[in-house]
């Protein structure tokens, strides 16, 4: 019954590679790129429409029917229509690909991937800001589901981590590479500070992993709910602990961050991210957090060592998350204490259990799909914060561990050539 | 050298006698058998000595080397498998996923490899891939490795939970009332697999079960517990024979 | 440190952790009985603030006009009463919507329907009500009285003699009533006392019910002593009385109601002691010790509450 649902959408969309749809997408983007801007004037819009026309279709009802074609006539129409023309192409190319080795089909893939982005963040500052937050909140995502989704844990504390990591990578860059009112005279000269920074994310991330110490080690004698007060009680006190701290600036936060977390340097940081990621819970070793959640006491009889097993997957969760407030603090270039309390804290939960639990493609569309749906309706201004958490409800009632949960994240299955639906007998 | 030797050992749970003054000596390839009522302390004796719990006295040597205050996993790792009464498979996990998972001790290719996907850990993971099929094969579970255990019949639940136990290479291997629910068919080809598992593997065999014809079949020592204590120790026949056994236990299940 | 200012103090937290003390204890109710965790319930306290505050608004008028006179004393008893009544509701609602869809599923997923259903409140109530803030009434007279050096106000007496009234009662509710006895069964085994004819649809509600309308009085209580409500104003001290609620224990509702009391001391003996800025760090480092050497809380058992999938 399920199969036949959407049957007809579905077997129209068939048969187009992962590489055909991204090269549609570039196609598309440039597109716009090139008469997006004639384009929308003729349709009575003021500008490009920055999210697929919805923030304008929901401030302006009159623009509805320009705002729509522009969607239609720029995206929608040229990515199907180069779809299903070049579709045997493709296929032969991602035949061709799927020969290769893996790494060199991923990387060509991911480069065209990142053009896309770039292209289509480079019509306004807007369109890179939220790119940049998507891709960050990707990790933040994805380091979270190794806790609560891979191992089973409800872990409160990423707040408390991204706190760590925001402050490491901002003293690091600010204090050395800056003149500033807090640290003084930069140190070092800013010229090699962009690349010292990976330096001063990775220091990030290794704080905030020895931070997870703090969760982890109880982690060996109590599960489940307390361990989520322990993670309540740590990320209360790192907050606090910012704030006591008069030598960040204290409640008032941190500003002056160089602008160094340009859009390939967090593209750059986010691959990494899934692919580490990705790579440790394909591992029998990372598999060892879904024996540790679901039965603890057998996992140690079968030579799994638990206590590490538990460790590993905080701090590395928890070195993502530094890595991700690292990186949110120099897109932002201001932060402060407030920024990683509770609401932070439900934001993340809901990308997690959104998107589903144990699953890599789930935090990315978690992630992601997430941030659109925030910033698409925005224009509803308070009623958004009725609409989302009754939308995330919802997905709970109907799908307990989230949309796509449970799912393996296959890179050579996803870019495989694809073959078409067969019609319907 | 005796393979597993357990001496004096009591257990206190918060003042409450468990075990009183257990000893136990199982040679290579002895198939040791453990019988008693129902809460008379057997599966809390297989938690003193696979590490569970630490007894509150005694001393349990593996090998000759003492394993008292190990963690289980190490223990498991020097040769000591163990299957449960209830199961306890991971309800995520696919067949082979979990007998992949008892070769976790023999990974060698640490945070790195799993991490960054070295060439090292596709060669191990390979390495246990085909070790688990092999195992899976032999049980007679092999077309089920790629599917989730919950969805499998019983019998064969148990079979793979048995695969998962031979995965870390006992040179023991407890095992915990591994016939319990099952129908006459499922029980003689659990037997077949004990007796596969001996001739193919020679492991030592401690057994606790409930079915006086798997134990009077298999086992050549059986001891008898009531109450945490060891009330009868013997051949089959001994045991058959001792009126404390036939009151204790045997008695009763007479009367049924 | 005088003498006196030490038991100013024990005032003060007595006050405070009565706050905490009666919102633990939704919490610990619905935690202890269905294993679950209601992130909304800060709301609901928030809830019920505004829901007194209407009622307050309401009855005060009634008076002032002169069209039912009824003595201050009964204006208070009754808008701390109505206000549980109709909180309650919101709490069978919470459940209905957010927890009993979601019975058979992973008990994390509940919990974040109950974090989902905390925001709509919030950003309901901001929708209707605006983002100004809100004047409690004044139900009763402020008047401070002198013991031995020691100043208590009349609110500070009042919050602490309510609050501890509706934990005894809620004891005695639990111990010696029908309802009280399946819920406490259903505390220890929520699989098999259904079995036995007690019904977990009628339980449930019941729980969150009376949760909420604890926290309501919580509301009320804390809109008399900090006359300022905003919608924001449960996040913060709910987040904190979940603390506490799991601090007390599983199975233990009245430890919920001493941990609760017990933060509160931690919290205003902590600002006492050092800078006001330093209460949170420090509370929270005590929570965090006290879980490390007693990791199932002062009056939980260990047990194994892994968050299913």
């Amino acid at each position: 019954m399920k199969e036949k649902r959407f049957y007809r959408i579905r077997r129209f969309f068939s048969g187009t590679p992962a590489l055909g749809w991204l090269l549609g997408a570039f196609g598309a983007v440039l597109l716009e790129s090139l008469v997006g801007d004639p384009f929308s004037e003729i349709l009575g819009l003021p500008k490009i429409p920055v999210l697929f026309g919805v923030v304008i279709m929901l401030k302006k009802p009159a623009l509805i029917p320009g705002a729509f074609a522009y969607v239609l006539l720029i995206y929608a129409i040229p990515v199907i229509l180069f779809t299903r023309i070049t579709a045997k192409g493709m296929n032969w190319m991602a035949d061709k690909l799927d020969k290769m080795p893996l790494w060199f089909s991923a990387a060509l893939h991911l480069l065209v991937l990142y053009f896309t982005l770039d292209l289509w963040a480079q019509v306004s500052d807007y369109r890179l800001l939220l790119i940049k937050l998507m891709l960050i909140a990707i990790m933040l995502t994805l380091s979270l589901n190794v806790i609560n989704g891979y191992m089973g844990e409800f872990s409160c504390s990423h707040p408390g981590f991204m706190a760590l990591g925001a402050y490491v990578a901002s003293v690091f860059t600010v204090g050395l590479f800056m003149n500033d009112r807090l640290f003084g005279h930069a140190l070092l000269p800013a010229g090699i500070g962009q690349f010292l920074f990976p330096i001063g994310l990775i220091l990030a991330g290794a704080i905030a992993s020895i931070g997870a110490l703090v969760v982890a080690i109880p982690s060996f004698r109590t599960r489940g709910d307390y361990l989520a007060i322990i993670s309540l009680a740590f990320m209360f006190i790192v907050k606090s602990l910012i704030e006591n701290l008069e030598v960040v600036g204290g409640p008032r936060g941190l500003s002056g961050q160089p602008d160094w977390a340009t859009l390939p340097t967090v593209f750059i940081w986010a691959i990494l991210c899934v692919w580490t990621i990705n790579n440790f819970v394909e591992s029998t070793m990372g598999k060892a957090l879904n024996a540790v959640r679901d039965e603890e006491s057998a996992a140690d009889a079968m030579t799994v060592n638990t206590r590490k097993t538990k460790m590993i997957a905080f701090m590395f969760g928890a070195f993502w998350a530094g890595i991700a407030g690292g990186l949110l603090a120099h897109v932002l270039r201001y932060i402060n204490p407030g920024t990683f309390g509770l609401q932070k804290l439900a934001e993340v939960l809901a990308m997690v259990y959104f998107g589903g639990l144990n699953s890599v493609i789930g935090s990315i569309v978690g992630a992601v799909g997430f941030n659109l749906l925030s910033e698409m309706l925005r224009p509803l201004e308070i009623f958004k914060w009725i609409i989302i958490p009754v939308l995330l409800i919802l997905v709970m009632i109907f799908r307990p561990t989230g949309l796509i949960a449970f799912k393996h994240f296959d890179i050579r299955e996803i870019l495989k050539p694809k073959l078409k639906m067969k019609e319907r007998v | 050298m005796p393979l597993l030797q357990v001496k004096n050992m009591t257990h206190f749970f918060s003042g409450l006698r468990a075990v009183h003054n257990y000893n136990l000596v199982i040679e290579p390839g002895e198939i040791h058998g453990l019988i008693g009522p129902n809460g008379a302390g057997k599966t809390t004796i297989f938690n003193l000595i696979t590490g569970v719990y630490t007894p509150t006295e005694g001393e349990i040597y593996l090998e000759g080397e003492s394993i008292v205050g190990m963690q289980p996993h190490e223990i498991a790792s020097r040769g000591l498998g163990r299957t449960f009464q209830n199961m306890k498979l991971w309800r995520h996990m696919t067949v082979l996923e979990h007998v992949m998972m008892a070769h976790y001790s023999k990974l060698t290719y640490g945070l790195v490899g799993a991490f960054f996907g070295t060439a090292k850990r596709y060669r191990e993971e390979a390495e246990i891939e085909k070790h688990s099929m092999e195992l899976l094969d032999l049980l007679g579970v092999a077309q089920f490795a790629d599917q989730n255990v919950l969805n499998l019949p019983y019998g064969v639940q148990r079979k793979v939970e048995m695969a998962r136990a031979l995965a870390v290479q006992p040179k023991i291997l407890f095992l915990d009332e591994p016939t319990v629910g099952m129908t006459p068919e499922e029980l003689v080809g659990m037997m077949e697999v004990f007796r596969t598992i001996h001739r193919e593997f020679g492991p030592a065999i401690f057994l606790i079960e409930h079915r006086m014809k798997v134990v009077m079949e298999l086992c050549e020592q059986i001891q008898t517990l009531n109450f945490g204590e060891v009330i009868a120790e013997g051949t089959p026949e001994e045991i058959q024979r001792n009126p404390k056994v036939i009151e204790a236990y045997l008695g009763k299940e007479e009367v049924e | 440190m005088t003498f006196t200012f030490f038991f100013q103090n024990v005032v003060n937290a007595l006050q405070w952790g009565s706050f905490y003390a009666l919102i633990a204890l939704g919490y610990a109710m619905v935690y202890s009985i269905l294993m679950l965790f209601n992130f909304a319930h800060g709301d609901i306290f928030m809830v019920g603030s505004y829901i007194g505050f209407g009622v307050a608004t309401g009855l005060l008028y009634l008076v002032t006009s002169g069209f039912i006179p009824l003595p201050h004393w009964l204006v208070l008893v009754l808008t701390i009463v109505i206000s549980m009544f109709l909180t309650s509701f919101v709490g069978v609602i919470v459940e209905r919507i957010g927890y009993r869809p979601l019975r058979n599923a992973p008990r994390a997923s509940a919990a974040i329907t109950g974090l989902m259903i905390g925001i709509i409140l919030e950003t309901g109530n901001l929708a209707l009500l605006g983002a100004r803030r809100l004047n409690f009434p004044s139900l009763i007279m402020s008047r401070t009285y002198e013991i031995g050096g020691v100043f208590v106000t009349n609110k500070k007496i009042l919050v602490v003699l309510v609050s501890i009234g509706l934990m005894l009662a809620l004891d005695q509710f639990v111990r010696k009533t029908k309802w009280g006895m399946a819920m406490r069964a259903m505390s220890y085994d929520f699989v098999v006392v259904p079995l036995m004819g007690v019904s977990i649809d009628v339980i449930a509600p019941l729980t969150f019910a009376i949760g909420s309308g604890l926290a309501a009085a919580g509301g009320v209580l804390y809109g008399i002593a900090y006359p300022i409500l905003d919608p924001y104003m449960g996040i913060l001290i709910g987040w904190k009385a979940f603390v506490a609620a799991i601090l007390g224990g599983r199975g233990s509702i009245m430890g919920a109601a001493l941990a609760g009391f017990l933060l509160g001391f931690i919290e205003i003996f902590v600002a006492m002691i050092f800078p006001s800025t330093l209460r949170d760090l420090i509370a929270f480092s005590i929570v965090l010790a006290i879980l490390t050497f007693r990791p199932y809380g002062f009056f939980g058992k260990p047990y194994s509450a892994k968050l299913r999938l």
